[in-house]
């Protein structure tokens, strides 16, 4: 089985926190698919350092305030 | 299921029915000429894989035209990298085979069955990290 990324994430808490926007509204204006969403919000992706930084301007804040490294 | 996922799955079956109605050609005429099995073969996968893509397509318009994201496109090339290896160890091992002396058309086929068992390892290692992701 693949390793998990040790990255941690609050895009389903940025999502619920913004209009409870979808998983695939949020694919759509990040640039990527719905599964990918929801594989990055599983830990079982680690988006691109674009992806990350389309996800963090969508919802207005910083890239570390969406992403943190595991146990930090 | 994702769209490209759907398409693994679908082709991964084309490949392996296909490859298993070559095996059935080969072996009922095992000697016969490359061109023989070859042609029907080819002709199957052509036919088979366009249906699969019209009807995948039809289904999912919007998902089929859209290019692969960047989880897929690592799932999809790292994938080829392993089945690309597992299609040279193929090779490698035909050519050692017909300079070991064995019949040139026996190892055409065999070179044939590595072929079409990498395209099947291809679509299912796609599928295994479409689900399990690629870190």
């Amino acid at each position: 089985m693949s390793k998990r990324p040790p990255i941690t994430n609050r895009v389903r808490e940025l999502r619920e926190e913004n209009g409870r926007m979808s998983q695939a509204a949020l694919g759509e204006a990040v640039g990527v698919t719905r599964h990918t969403i929801i594989a990055i919000e599983q830990g079982r992706y680690s988006p691109s350092l674009e992806t990350s930084f389309r996800i963090a301007r969508l919802f207005g804040v910083g890239v570390e305030d969406v992403f943190g490294w595991e146990g930090e | 299921m994702s769209f490209r996922e759907k398409s693994a799955w679908a082709m991964g079956v084309v490949m392996l029915v296909t490859g298993l109605f070559y095996a059935a050609m080969v072996l009922a005429m095992p000697r016969a000429p490359l061109l023989g099995p070859l042609i029907p073969y080819v002709l199957a996968v052509i036919v088979l894989s366009i249906v699969t893509q019209a009807v995948l397509g039809i289904a999912s318009p919007r998902e089929a035209n859209a290019p692969a994201d960047e989880r897929e496109t690592v799932a999809i090339d790292r994938a080829g990298h392993w089945s690309g290896n597992a299609l040279g160890l193929g090779v490698a091992t035909a050519l050692i085979l017909y300079v070991s002396g064995v019949e040139i058309t026996l190892v055409m086929h065999g070179i044939m069955a590595t072929l079409i068992v990498s395209t099947v390892v291809e679509y299912a290692l796609q599928i295994w990290f479409f689900r399990r992701g690629t870190a």
